[in-house]
C-alpha cells in the first residue's frame, strides 16, 4: 500500500528525512562499521535477537545496539529537554540500566519500544527531581546552550510551537514523529487507550499546524515591516 | 465534520497516513482521497506540518558519552547464563508474585479481623468440692488423725493394690506413710495434738509433747496424667464419684468444651496419700493413658528442724509466762515480758500453720490430671440459617458504619477547632509551594 501511495504516507518521509537519526534503516548505520562480526549483526539480525545475543553474553551484539540507537535516544532525551548536558547524562544512564537489565530481557515486545520505555522513565524521573528541586530550591529552568546546535530560528520555533501543547499531546506527537512508535506502542507506553492516542495525535497535529502557521504569519509580517522602514 | 455527513473522518485520513489502516480501510480511504478535495487539502497540511518538523537538527552526543558508555558495557556486559540462573529468571521473574501477594496479606489481614474462635470455658473454679464431699474430707481428716487414722490406715493397707512398676515409689513412700501411722506414730500423734487441738496447748500452757525420732523419711507425692477417653460425658462423671470413693477432692478444675474441637478438663487433685495408688489405678482405667509422670520431695528434714524449732519457742513461751507469774517488778519489765511472749506465739502460730500445711502435703497427694475427649469431627447442623446469617451481619454492617460515622464526627468535634488553626496556619504557605509547583511543571 505504502509503495503504491508514496505522497501520502507520513512514515516513508520521516524515515528520508527528518528521522535522520532514526534507526529504521539499520544497514545504514552498520555501514560506518568496519569490523565484520558487526556487520554480519547489522545484516542478519534484528534488535531482538541482537538484545538476546547481548543478554547471553555478545559484547558486539551491544556495540551494534548501541551503534542504532545512540543518536535516536539522544534525541529523545535531547528534543525534550533544554539543556544538551541533561539528555547525553540521561542517554548514558538509559544504556546503563539497558546492560544492567540485559539479563532479564524477554522479547515480548519489539526492543525499540522496551528500550524507549526505559528512557520514558528515566525522563520522568528526571522531570520529578527537576521539579522538586525547582519548588523547594528555586532552580531555575536551564537556559539554552549558547554552543549547542540546536540554535537555529527554525529549531527555536519549533520548540516554542511544540510547548504550546499540552503535555500529553506534545509526547504522543513527538513520539509518533521522532521516535516513530505506532499507535499501540505510544498507547502501551502512556497507558491510554489507541482511540485516545489517535484522537489527540491528531488535536496536536491539528494545534501545531495553526501554531507554526501563526508564527509563520507573524515572522512575514516582521518582516514586510522591516523592509518598509528600510525604504 | 462526522461521517453522517463526510464518508471518512479525519483521524482516518491521518492514520492512513500513518499508515496505522489495515489494508481494507486504506484502500477505502485512498480511495475517498481522489475526489475529495477536503481531505487531500487535510493531508497535504499534515506533510507540510511533518516537512516543518523535519527541519529540526540535533547535535549529536559527545565522544566522551559514548565512550562511557562503551567503557561501561565492558564492565558490565552480561556472562553467558548457566541452566540454575536461566530457571530462576523464568521462574523468579515470570512468577505471578503480586497477585499471591495480594491473597497472601488478604488472608492474614482476614484472620487478624476475625473474632478469636468460639472456645468458651465452662467453668473454672478453684476449691472445687463435688456436693458430696464435704462429709467425707471431713472424714479424711479424722481419719488421719489419732486412732483412728491407726485404724483408716489399715484399712487402706488391705486396699492398695499389688503395685505396678511404676509404682514402686509410690509404694514406699506409701509404706512410709503406713508405717508412720499404723506404729509408734508419735511425730503423727503430736502433729494431731498440736493441730487439731491448739486450743487445748493455749489452754494448760503445757509443752506439746515431743516428737519422735522419725525413721522413715516423709515423701510429698505429685502424679501428672494425661489421660485420652472416648466418653468424656461419662469420664468426668466418673472423675467425680473416684474422688468420692477414695476421700479425695479438687483443689482446681477447668473444664473446656469447645465448639467442634475435643472437650477436655484440667483438674487439681488432692487424695490422701494412702489411697493415691488405689485413685490412679481408677483413673488409668478413664481412658487410654498418655503420659504419666510421679515424683515425691522429701520434706523429712524441713519438718524435723520445724519441730525443733516449735518445740523451742513453746519452751521460751513457758520460762516466759512462768517469770510473768512468779516475778515482780517495774510496769515496763512487766510489759516488755508480755510483749515478748506475744511474740513468741506469734511465731509459735505461723510454725504450727506451716507444719500443718507440710504434713497436709505429705498426707496429700497432688494430682495433675488432663482428661481430654477423644474427637471426631463432625458436620456442623447447627449454624443458623443462611438468611438469618445474612440479617445478622447487615445489622452488624450497620452498627459499624454508624459507629464509624459516629467515631468521625466525634474526632471532627474534638479536634476540628485545632485542626481549622492549622489549615489557616498553613494555607498560605502550602498554596505558595503548589504554585510553585505547577510553575516548575510546565517549565519541565
Amino acid at each position: 500500500m505504502q509503495d503504491a501511495l508514496p505522497a501520502f504516507v507520513l512514515r516513508s518521509e520521516a524515515s528520508s528525512t527528518a528521522m535522520n537519526d532514526s534507526p529504521a534503516n539499520p544497514q545504514t548505520n552498520a555501514e560506518a562499521h568496519t569490523s565484520s562480526t558487526e556487520r554480519q549483526y547489522a545484516d542478519h539480525f534484528s534488535d531482538e535477537k541482537l538484545m538476546l545475543a547481548f543478554s547471553q553474553g555478545s559484547a558486539d551484539a551491544f556495540s551494534q545496539l548501541f551503534s542504532r540507537y545512540k543518536q535516536p535516544l539522544f534525541g529523545f532525551f535531547r528534543r525534550r529537554l533544554a539543556d544538551s548536558s541533561h539528555a547525553e547524562e540521561l542517554t548514558q544512564e538509559t544504556f546503563l540500566v539497558l546492560l544492567r537489565s540485559a539479563s532479564r530481557y524477554q522479547p515480548r515486545a519489539l526492543f525499540r519500544t522496551y528500550l524507549y520505555a526505559i528512557a520514558f522513565n528515566m525522563l520522568r524521573a528526571h522531570r520529578r527531581k527537576a521539579v522538586f528541586r525547582a519548588t523547594f530550591f528555586g532552580t531555575r529552568r536551564a537556559t539554552q546552550d549558547p554552543t549547542a546546535h540546536d540554535s537555529p530560528d527554525a529549531n527555536l520555533a519549533i520548540r516554542e510551537a511544540l510547548a504550546k501543547l499540552e503535555s500529553t499531546e506534545r509526547e504522543i506527537l513527538l513520539l509518533r514523529e521522532f521516535e516513530q512508535l505506532s499507535y499501540a506502542e505510544i498507547a502501551d507506553l502512556l497507558r491510554l487507550p489507541v482511540n485516545t492516542v489517535r484522537s489527540r495525535l491528531f488535536r496536536a497535529r491539528l494545534a501545531l499546524r495553526d501554531i507554526l502557521k501563526g508564527a509563520a504569519a507573524k515572522a512575514a509580517a516582521a518582516t514586510f515591516t522591516e523592509s518598509e522602514e528600510q525604504v | 465534520m462526522n461521517t453522517s455527513t463526510h464518508p471518512v473522518a479525519h483521524e482516518e485520513v491521518m492514520a492512513f497516513l500513518d499508515g496505522e489502516l489495515s489494508t481494507a480501510q486504506a484502500q477505502s480511504v485512498f480511495d475517498h482521497m481522489q475526489h475529495c478535495a477536503d481531505c487531500s487539502n487535510l493531508a497535504e497540511q499534515l506533510g507540510e506540518t511533518q516537512r516543518q518538523l523535519a527541519a529540526w537538527q540535533l547535535e549529536s552526543p559527545t565522544p566522551a558519552t559514548e565512550a562511557k558508555i562503551q567503557e561501561a558495557a565492558g564492565k558490565l556486559s552480561p556472562r553467558p547464563q548457566g541452566f540454575a540462573s536461566i530457571l530462576v529468571q523464568k521462574v523468579f521473574w515470570t512468577f505471578p508474585w503480586k497477585p499471591i501477594l495480594a491473597f497472601a496479606f488478604l488472608g492474614i489481614a482476614l484472620l487478624a479481623l476475625s473474632p478469636s474462635g468460639n472456645m468458651r470455658h465452662e467453668s473454672v473454679f478453684e476449691g472445687y468440692v463435688p456436693s458430696d464431699r464435704s462429709p467425707r474430707i471431713g472424714a479424711s481428716k479424722s481419719a488421719s488423725s489419732g486412732g483412728v487414722a491407726r485404724g483408716a490406715n489399715q484399712m487402706a493397707l488391705k486396699a492398695i493394690p499389688p503395685a505396678g512398676a511404676n509404682d514402686s515409689l509410690l509404694d514406699l513412700a506409701t509404706a512410709g506413710k503406713r508405717t508412720r501411722g499404723a506404729d509408734s506414730n508419735a511425730f503423727a500423734y503430736s502433729n494431731r495434738v498440736a493441730g487439731g487441738g491448739g486450743d487445748e496447748v493455749s489452754e494448760d500452757r503445757s509443752p506439746a509433747p515431743v516428737a519422735a525420732p522419725i525413721h522413715q523419711p516423709m515423701i510429698a507425692r505429685s502424679v501428672s496424667l494425661t489421660i485420652v477417653t472416648k466418653n468424656f460425658a461419662s469420664a468426668r462423671a466418673s472423675l467425680e464419684a473416684i474422688l468420692a470413693r477414695h476421700h479425695g477432692y479438687a483443689a482446681q478444675l477447668s473444664a473446656s468444651t469447645a465448639e467442634n474441637a475435643p472437650r477436655s478438663i484440667t483438674a487439681s487433685l488432692r487424695v490422701s496419700t494412702n489411697e493415691l495408688a488405689a485413685t490412679l489405678a481408677e483413673l488409668k482405667s478413664l481412658g487410654h493413658v498418655e503420659t504419666e509422670s510421679q515424683s515425691g520431695e522429701e520434706v523429712t528434714q524441713q519438718h524435723t528442724d520445724l519441730v525443733a524449732r516449735l518445740k523451742n519457742s513453746r519452751e521460751t513461751e513457758h520460762r516466759l509466762q512462768a517469770i510473768l507469774l512468779q516475778r515482780t517488778g517495774k510496769i515496763a519489765d512487766v510489759l516488755a515480758v508480755e510483749e515478748e511472749i506475744s511474740r513468741v506465739r506469734g511465731e509459735i502460730e505461723e510454725m504450727e500453720a506451716e507444719q500443718k500445711s507440710l504434713e497436709h502435703r505429705v498426707d496429700f497427694a497432688t494430682i495433675e490430671l488432663r482428661v481430654s475427649e477423644e474427637y471426631k469431627a463432625q458436620l456442623d447442623n447447627s449454624s443458623p440459617a443462611a438468611s438469618i446469617r445474612i440479617h445478622n451481619s447487615l445489622v452488624a454492617g450497620y452498627k459499624n458504619a454508624a459507629e464509624t460515622l459516629l467515631g468521625f464526627v466525634l474526632f471532627f468535634a474534638e479536634s476540628g477547632p485545632t485542626l481549622l488553626i492549622w489549615l489557616v496556619i498553613l494555607l498560605v504557605p502550602v498554596w505558595l509551594l503548589v504554585r510553585r509547583f505547577r510553575r516548575a511543571a510546565a517549565a519541565f
